[in-house]
């Protein structure tokens, strides 16, 4: 094969990025370069956005084969592991070796403050509705308001995958603005005496305790809501590895080489989807709009459930722990100690508020569940069980 | 938008909460029920021991850890005493 010098500078030229480049591939590039600075310049969130960012980057070159949807490209089989829903539950497993359960256990009251929180999912979910989006989309958008990056995706990947980026990118962008996001709202719902209310010492658990939950946790929960089983699962056994005391090298591996390997495939894969066709569209701006919604709502459930809850106990419970029940761990928690001692410099409010903050990740988990219950693939119900739902279904007139 | 529209997701979000909230409360109890059950216990004090401070202590001699061991283990059934209350400071392999 004879080449002249025209003939080969023509191929090449032909064959550069810059041929392909669009209008859509220059606002991405431009997009994946915001989401890098954030990163880095902003520290927001810089173990997520950072490869976020830079999967969206690689994704926006053009002829790369670095998109999602590039089968054969090296991140399209990243992208399978969120497609087939394999890595948010590992991230989960490393999530739960790092998670001590101690302060939820000492005080399980907490674990309200962690339902409560929740309220932000589904105030979401109606507002996504009423923005015109379908009920699937919708609960995807309303997952955000969990704070709870995996669990998001988890759910976008099997509800809404056409809306995984987005979703993915408002969860961890409102995830790292937690403490620029809930401080007004707790101090605005929230007395200077509710502030400074001073809580008891935490009662020590017993290790037998501490075994225990994870198992009997993970029976009552998956029992319930089946589909909640990948993620809470793999919480709990992430948990055990670390409680059981027999499993060291296990429990080691789990929080620390495993759920980094886990974060670099799972935020690659996201930023790889963040393709100019799927990113740039109406509904991401409502989308982010939806987001904030969601994280301003789930705080302020937490905290009015906390004053509630403050009333009821005669004053023995500081509202600002209801904050934390939004998941985001450990740094919901740091909010309410600072807000906590911006009030009064001797109030320790970080370990009772790691109650309701690993509350919320169980409380986000079993908010999924019943989402994927009620739209997700989960089969098992008998014929005669499944005719007694539908005409339970029929009398309350469920949708 | 109309009323009917957002009956439906009114309607998931109440059933939900009261699920979630189901959940959470039923787990509460069952924490409840096992610190109940399982109650955390000081754990003991170990046992004060005074040293010989004449004698060389037996870590780092060459007697091999497992030997010091089932000596501690037999001079215990032999004292009747637990091993955490008395400590082997000497053996000499020669005599």
């Amino acid at each position: 094969m004879e080449l002249s010098f025209g003939d080969a500078l023509a191929k090449i030229l032909g064959t550069t990025g810059f041929t392909g480049l669009t209008p859509g591939h220059g606002v991405m590039l431009v997009v994946s370069c915001v989401l890098l600075y954030l990163a880095i310049g902003k520290k927001f969130e810089p173990l997520l956005l950072l490869p976020i960012g830079f999967g969206c980057l690689l994704a926006n070159l053009p002829f790369s084969m670095m998109a999602s949807t590039n089968e054969g490209g090296l991140l399209y089989f990243f992208y399978q592991g969120v497609k087939y829903e394999v890595l948010p539950p590992l991230i989960f497993l490393g999530v739960g070796a790092l998670t001590d359960f101690g302060p939820l256990l000492a005080n399980p009251k907490m674990l309200a403050l962690g339902a409560a929180a929740q309220i932000g999912v589904y105030t979401t979910l109606i507002g996504a509705v009423f923005l015109g989006f379908n009920l699937k989309e919708a609960s995807a958008i309303g997952i955000i308001g969990g704070a709870d990056g995996p669990t998001s995706i988890f759910i976008a990947s099997k509800l809404a995958p056409h809306l995984l980026a987005p979703i993915a990118v408002a969860a961890y962008s409102y995830m790292s603005l937690v403490p620029l996001i809930q401080p007004p709202i707790m101090r605005w719902l929230t007395t200077p005496e509710e502030r400074k209310i001073k809580m008891e010492q935490l009662k020590p658990i017993s290790q037998t305790v501490k075994i225990l939950f994870p198992i009997v946790a993970t029976i009552v929960c998956c029992l319930m809501l089946p589909g909640v089983t990948p993620l809470l699962g793999m919480l709990m056994l992430g948990n055990l590895f670390r409680e059981s005391g027999v499993t060291a090298r296990l429990h080691e591996t789990s929080e620390t080489h495993l759920i980094n390997i886990v974060t670099i495939l799972l935020a690659l894969a996201v930023g790889s989807s963040m393709t100019a066709d799927s990113f740039l569209r109406l509904e991401t701006l409502k989308i982010i709009l939806l987001g904030l919604i969601a994280f301003a709502m789930a705080t302020a459930g937490g905290v009015i459930f906390g004053k509630v809850m403050c009333k009821i106990s005669g004053g023995k419970i500081n509202p600002l722990i209801g904050s934390a029940g939004v998941s985001a761990v450990p740094m919901a928690a740091r909010v309410s100690q600072k807000v906590g001692s911006e009030e009064d410099p001797s109030n320790f409010l970080l370990m009772h508020a790691m109650g309701p903050n690993v509350a919320g990740v169980i409380g986000s988990a079993v908010a999924a569940g019943i989402f994927i219950s009620l739209f997700g693939d989960v089969g098992g119900a008998s014929p005669h069980a499944q005719s007694a739902f539908e005409a339970v279904a029929h009398i309350v007139s469920l949708p | 938008m109309d009323t009917a529209t957002l009956t439906t997701p009114l309607t998931i979000s109440v059933i939900a909460m009261s699920v979630i909230f189901t959940v959470l409360i039923i787990l509460i109890y069952t924490i409840k029920v096992m610190v109940y059950l399982a109650p955390y216990e000081e754990p003991p004090a170990p046992a004060r021991t005074r040293p010989n401070p004449t004698a060389a202590p037996v870590v780092g001699s060459r007697v091999p850890p497992e030997i010091v061991t089932a000596i501690t283990a037999a001079l215990g059934a032999h004292l009747g005493k637990s091993p955490g209350e008395f400590q082997v400071t000497q053996i000499n392999p020669g005599q």
